[in-house]
């Protein structure tokens, strides 16, 4: 029997060979280490779905990976992350914080249609000038409330002031929450003379007290849930959710007008895999993945070619009609008001 | 902390034999790598932010960043920024006297138990807490006291209230889950420094005609003091630094000056501002240790306490 005694080189030899042989039989494993596209994106049934579903589909036909960051906030870090190299290549925010991201020049104030061929499709408040970068999705702002205590179905958002919910309704934190925010315009659209009034906003916010006050949706749901609320500001995707369960909780649309929560994207100037960066926009906006993301987590798409099934497409604004009882509020205005905004409204809801 | 105001123990000089360096000793050496993480994850943090406090921007992304007064200016525009400094005060000033009410008979019970199974029970029963999250136990503390908890709902059944009590969403909640996750910290600390106190003073005491109070007062709590310091100082500290629990159980009644830093490094990207409301509420806390070192120093004999 003859004994082959390996020496250094052969080993070598055998080594390239087998690396190159990899890589031709494998490329997208070669690719993989080469781009790394880095993305925020939501925990919860959100984060489900992309993570155990659509983000390794992406990967496979990019044939990348995906780094996702779920953990809020996200601003900060992009914020103190080099412009050059920042911390992520997409930024999955709603819209009051992109706009601030543009304003810090830290993202892309809009998204080229060449780059982004599903654009073509989408419905205009997607793109138009509230937004920032594109909305691939959209939930409409509007009231929850507990079926099971005599309530009535709320029609208009001043229902949200009667005095027998005294103590039982609820809001949000409105310096560090887009709903408790937008909601504030909206009762200066309301009791005064637009959304930028902001006196009779801070007015009639005076009048919701006593009101119970969370920092994020998810605490509301929890809220209503447990009875802790009887009404309160939410958006539609946190109550539609339990369609189908026996929860007693549905969710109304103001006759005023339903505010806009938009899931922006953004791409960050010193991304350095931009072609891929645009390819997961254009990706989020197929109609497939789309359908799959709505259906998941009731967000109203933004293309206009995805086909919902029947108790999805009864609810979620995807059509023109619909779409246009969507109100945007102006988040570079809100925005550069901020700082006293909120100093007036910690005042007003304290005590 | 040293005094170095004592003046030095008066030592003949001893004849010098050789020029040679002083060696470094092995505890010194020992000392590095705590010393390293401390500059690492806390001189290099703070020197960051209280330097972002005194710019107009970030100048390793921005440019013509120029140094400014503006965010401190900003502090003391508005008397809702102090009113939060002084709730925070107020809120880690009564945690920690809560804590030591509650904490000092567990810590002198754990330190004269001479049952190793009893030190033991007893042990657990103060760490277990410890060994779950703080915004577990916080919303632990919610499932309790809110309108619709355990407490508003057993009283309501049973006829005792007509209306829930408002046990959260203010000061009182804030303040009884603090407790509660502090305690601990408290407890470890003095338990150590009770059971090093020699029993055969208080029996001595006990023999020359003091009752168990007049013990207790005269011998046992005075060579308590440096573990009333050490625990009282470590859970103010980390009660005026809490976050999550006002966050949960304050509502809108209580704003503290964490929550503030965070809604300006979260919520309205304002580092500066924030880095100001940080050296703020460290210049302040300082100055109160300082004090609070300084009373009970007195009370111990006139010696600073640590």
């Amino acid at each position: 029997m003859t004994t082959i005694k390996p020496d250094r080189r052969s080993i070598l030899k055998a080594g390239a060979a087998g690396a190159a042989l990899a890589a031709l039989g494998a490329p997208h494993i070669a690719n993989a280490q080469a781009a790394t596209l880095k993305i925020t994106t939501w925990g919860g049934k959100w984060g489900e779905i992309m993570k155990g579903d659509l983000l390794p589909a992406f990967e496979r036909e990019f044939k990348c990976t995906v780094s996702a960051d779920q953990a809020f906030p996200f601003l900060p870090k992009l914020q103190a992350s080099p412009r050059g190299n920042p911390i992520y290549d997409v930024l999955h925010a709603n819209s009051n914080e992109q706009w601030k991201a543009v304003e810090f020049g830290i993202v892309e104030p809009k998204v080229d249609p060449k780059n982004v061929p599903n654009l073509k499709d989408v419905y205009p408040y997607a793109i138009n000038d509230k937004i920032a970068g594109v909305s691939i999705f959209t939930s409409g702002i509007g009231l929850g409330y507990r079926t099971d205590k005599g309530l009535g179905k709320p029609t208009s958002w001043k229902d949200l002031a009667d005095p027998k919910l005294a103590g039982q309704r609820g809001g949000y934190l409105i310096p560090v929450n887009s709903l408790g925010q937008a909601h504030l315009m909206m009762l200066g659209q309301i009791y005064g003379s637009g959304m930028q009034d902001l006196d009779a906003a801070y007015k009639a916010l005076e009048a919701l007290k006593p009101i119970k006050l969370f920092d994020f949706t998810g605490q509301m749901e929890k809220a209503l849930l447990s009875a802790e609320v009887t009404m309160g500001v939410i958006h539609d995707s946190g109550v539609y959710r339990y369609e189908g369960t026996p929860e007693p909780v549905d969710f109304a649309l103001p006759s005023e007008g339903v505010l806009a929560l938009e899931q922006v994207l953004t791409v960050t100037p010193g991304s350095k895999v931009k072609e891929l960066a645009y390819a997961y926009i254009d990706y989020m906006l197929r109609p497939d993945v789309q359908k799959k993301l709505a259906e998941a987590v009731w967000y109203s798409p933004s293309n206009t070619k995805v086909q919902l099934d029947a108790k999805y497409d009864a609810k979620l604004f995807n059509t023109p009609e619909k779409v246009a009882r969507l109100i945007q509020p102006d988040w570079k205005w809100y925005n550069a008001r901020k700082d006293a905004i909120d100093l007036r409204v910690t005042r007003i809801l304290r005590g | 902390m040293a005094d170095l105001s004592a003046p030095a123990l008066s030592v003949p000089a001893a004849p010098v034999l050789s020029p040679r360096r002083p060696a470094v000793s092995a505890i010194a050496w020992a000392v590095g790598p705590a010393l390293l993480l401390f500059v690492v994850f806390f001189i290099l943090p703070f020197g960051v932010m209280a330097l972002l406090s005194v710019l107009t921007g970030n100048p390793a992304i921005q440019s013509g960043v120029t140094f400014t007064a503006q965010h401190y200016e900003r502090f003391f525009e508005d008397s809702l920024y102090f009113e939060a400094l002084v709730a925070t005060l107020r809120i880690g000033a009564i945690t920690t006297v809560a804590s030591l009410v509650i904490g000092y008979p567990l810590a002198h019970l754990m330190a004269r138990t001479h049952s190793r199974i009893g030190h033991a029970l007893l042990l657990m029963a103060v760490i277990a807490p410890m060994l779950t999250g703080i915004v577990v136990r916080t919303f632990a503390w919610m499932t309790l006291l809110q309108d619709r908890g355990v407490i508003n709902t057993t009283l309501l059944s049973w006829g005792l209230i007509s209306s829930p009590l408002k046990l959260m969403y203010n000061e009182f909640g804030t303040i009884v889950a603090l407790v509660h996750i502090y305690v601990p910290f408290m407890v470890l600390t003095l338990t150590g420094v009770i059971g090093r106190i020699d029993e055969r003073l208080e029996q001595a005491a006990r023999s020359l005609g003091a009752n168990r109070t007049r013990t207790f007062l005269e011998v046992t709590l005075p060579l308590s003091l440096p573990g009333i310091l050490a625990g009282s100082l470590l859970v103010f500290a980390l009660s005026i630094s809490a976050y999550v629990t006002p966050f949960l159980m304050g509502g809108t009644d209580v704003l503290t000056l964490p929550m503030l830093i965070y809604q300006q490094v979260g919520a309205s990207f304002n580092l500066g501002f924030a880095g100001a409301l940080g050296v703020v509420l460290l210049a302040v806390s300082l100055i109160v240790i300082i004090a609070y070192n300084n009373v009970l120093g007195r009370f111990a004999g006139g010696e600073k306490m640590a």
